[in-house]
């Protein structure tokens, strides 16, 4: 399947649009729109309460860690898909080397537990 | 114009020179490179770094498509696996320095001169 | 084969008896696991050459030689922790399952068979290296050898991922033999594959700190803890040059004229840089992280003569290197330890040592022994094992090579005669300091092998 330069033409019109639209909406937003500032209207709206100190406040360790710990889980999980494509071609080996595979996650997940990473009030 | 059966993904691929891809994934490797180089915060570092292997993960996926062999597609898996563990490590590493100093600039890394 | 399983498994087995109240038990068991997989690793010694895990990893007695060497400097490496018992934010049972969990890198870095089982060898030790590294918490100097360790290692890994994607579009393939096939059947390989083997053995060479990628090193082997100094300048520099050893004679012996003038120059530059600065250093571990860049340098020239002998050359030269440096660390740590725990910069000074010949005669001895070692000096294991490195590149020719490489082990004498000079001939006010049973064992076990060694060299170069 080869696609000639002119098969992409419709993508280039549609870029042209959006920034045209995006563009264009600046542009006449500010030129026609009233512009009042007080102090009231220029602050930052929480569900009309009042905001309080600084947005950029240390927050729990806790929080880290589970994020990491997500992201290494997760990116684990992709050497299930070729074993999940390949299931009956690789056969009882393949299955009982993914357990394996799964037992040493487990046994990294155990630790953590044991640890006490994933209680949260402490 | 438009093809009504979905074209096999190899296909796809290969329907771009070889070569095109190999500038593409030299482009970005050297973009990573000149953000190691130059850049002085430890998270930007970091990520130029990631930019680096996502190259090579660029460029082993086109390798093995134009060559039908998988191998350099589970490379790319490995990469990406040790890739997470890394990561997971250096912003430990990162983490562990800001709660001692506050700051993640690699200016402050002056204790042991060079 | 067998040292990756176990170690991987009993690794596991150490980490969940930390959890136990008692820490009493951690050093024993994993020095009982160190042992057990010591002599798992030469059951095999007899057997034919294999491959294994569907020809990933392969195994004969050079990669046994060098999995022996590896697992013993660890256990002597480990014999010196002493439990981490004087250390109370120390986190034991991490520390020696990460210890057992890198060894499993370097096992696999040595017995690479695929370029897969290289990479992901590496980052198994390098990535329990950058957390070993950091383990001092509330050091900064720790926390900034940690993070310089891990963005230049992680630079390293992305260069050298680079060369293998490279080297996998010219040739195809992941296998050594398959790319030495390729290389072999093609007169004039493709540029890719000349950039691909620059690139990655740049990778490489980063790791075991060749100059002009050496940069790094000084930094963290000094703000490390340094007892995992210890261990990253014995067991990451031998798995390394293992490695380099075995991708450059397994692969590309067939373009030799191609890579051997940039190995050369890399040769030369590092036996400068390390030998030429560790002359003005006036820290003991700043010294002997660029002693280690110069011994790196000498085991390049090995490399880059590459001849039949370049092999035994390699293990010999490792072990000399790693047991000499393993009991000059293990002096140093004591001396530390009784000088000042608080003030790190005058602990680890040469004028540490000061006196030290004379309230603690064994230590002194110990000390000279291994800095007589690393100087190359006669008698000792060092002196036979840069016989062999200088032997091996003269039968490839590469005078002014071995020129270099003389001139600057006898700059090398000077430097390391240095901390002898304080040992036996300044004053100093050290005190006798007490050595525990088992630890004075280990520096005595170091002291007798780099002797024996010395008087004995063909006992172990018969082996392989």
């Amino acid at each position: 399947m080869n696609y000639l330069p002119s098969d992409y033409l419709p993508i280039l019109i549609q870029l042209g649009l959006a920034l045209a639209f995006i563009v264009g909406t600046m542009l006449v937003t500010h030129s026609i729109g009233p512009k009042r500032n007080s102090k009231l209207k220029d602050e930052a709206f929480e569900c009309g309460i009042e905001s309080q100190g600084d947005a950029r406040t240390p927050i729990s360790i806790k929080y880290f860690l589970v994020a990491i710990l997500f992201v290494l889980f997760d990116v684990e999980v992709i050497f299930m898909y070729p074993w999940a494509v390949n299931f009956i071609k690789l056969g009882s080996d393949g299955f009982i080397e993914m357990i394996l595979f799964m037992g040493l996650l487990l046994a990294g997940f155990y630790y953590i537990i044991r640890k006490g990473v994933l209680e949260w009030e402490k | 114009m438009f093809p009504l059966a979905t074209p096999s993904i190899p296909d796809v691929v290969q329907s771009i020179p070889l070569q095109n891809y190999v500038l593409l994934a030299t482009t970005l490797f050297i973009i990573g490179i000149v953000g190691v180089l130059t850049r002085r915060n430890a998270l930007i570092i970091f990520m130029s770094i990631e930019l680096m292997l996502n190259a090579v993960n660029l460029l082993l996926i086109a390798f093995s498509t134009y060559k039908s062999d998988p191998v350099g597609q589970v490379f790319v898996f490995f990469i990406m696996a040790v890739a997470a563990a890394e990561v997971a490590v250096g912003l430990a590493i990162i983490v562990m320095i800001y709660r001692n100093t506050r700051t993640i600039d690699i200016g402050f890394l002056n204790k042991l001169k060079w | 084969m067998l040292p990756i399983v176990l170690l991987s498994i009993l690794g596991l087995v150490v980490l969940f008896l930390g959890f136990q109240k008692s820490k009493n038990l951690l050093l024993p068991a994993t020095l009982l696991v160190l042992a057990i997989v010591l002599v798992a690793n030469f059951l095999h010694w007899n057997d034919m050459p294999s491959l294994y895990f569907k020809n990933m990893l392969f195994e004969n007695k050079f990669t046994m030689a060098f999995s022996g060497i590896v697992i013993f400097s660890a256990f002597l490496i480990v014999a010196l922790t002493r439990g981490f018992v004087d250390d109370e934010s120390a986190q034991p049972a991490e520390y020696y399952t990460l210890m057992l969990f890198s060894l499993v890198g370097a096992v696999m870095m040595i017995g690479f068979e695929n370029l897969i089982m290289l990479f992901v060898g590496i980052e198994i030790l390098s990535v329990s290296m950058f957390i070993l590294t950091g383990s001092d918490k509330k050091n900064l100097r720790s926390n900034e050898a940690a993070l310089k360790y891990f963005l230049m290692g992680a630079f390293a890994t992305g260069i050298m991922l680079f060369g293998m994607a490279l080297l996998y579009g010219a040739t195809g393939s992941f296998n050594l033999t398959a790319i030495k096939g390729y290389v072999m059947a093609n007169n004039a390989p493709s540029a890719m594959l000349y950039v691909g083997l620059l690139m990655l053995l740049i990778g490489m060479l980063f790791k075991v700190s060749a100059a002009p990628f050496h940069f790094w090193t000084p930094d963290v082997y000094d703000g490390a803890p340094t007892i995992f100094t210890t261990y990253m300048s014995t067991i990451v520099k031998t798995a390394g040059f293992a490695a380099i050893y075995r991708l450059l004679s397994g692969s590309f012996s067939g373009i030799y004229s191609f890579w051997w003038m940039t190995l050369a120059v890399i040769t030369v530059l590092t036996l400068l840089a390390g030998n030429i600065t560790a002359v003005y250093q006036t820290s003991f571990k700043r010294m002997m992280a660029y002693s280690s860049i110069s011994h790196a340098g000498y085991l390049l020239l090995s490399l880059t003569a590459l001849t039949n002998q370049s092999q035994s050359a390699i293990v010999f030269y490792s072990l000399a290197y790693s047991i000499a440096t393993i009991s000059a660390f293990g002096v140093l740590m004591l001396v530390a330890k009784e000088t000042g725990v608080h003030s790190y910069e005058n602990a680890e000074r040469f004028e540490a040592f000061n006196g030290l010949g004379k309230k603690n005669p064994l230590l002194a001895f110990v000390l000279t022994v291994s800095m007589l070692s690393l100087a190359g000096i006669p008698l000792t294991a060092g002196f036979w094992g840069k016989f062999f490195v200088f032997s091996s590149a003269a039968d490839r020719g590469l005078t002014w090579m071995l020129v270099i490489a003389i001139l600057m082990s006898t700059v090398g004498i000077y430097y390391y005669f240095k901390a002898i000079i304080a040992a036996y001939m300044r004053e100093g006010e050290l005190s006798a300091i007490k050595v525990s049973p088992f630890y004075r064992l280990i520096l005595i076990a170091t002291t007798i092998i780099t002797l024996v060694f010395g008087l004995m060299p063909d006992f172990l170069k018969g082996l392989v």
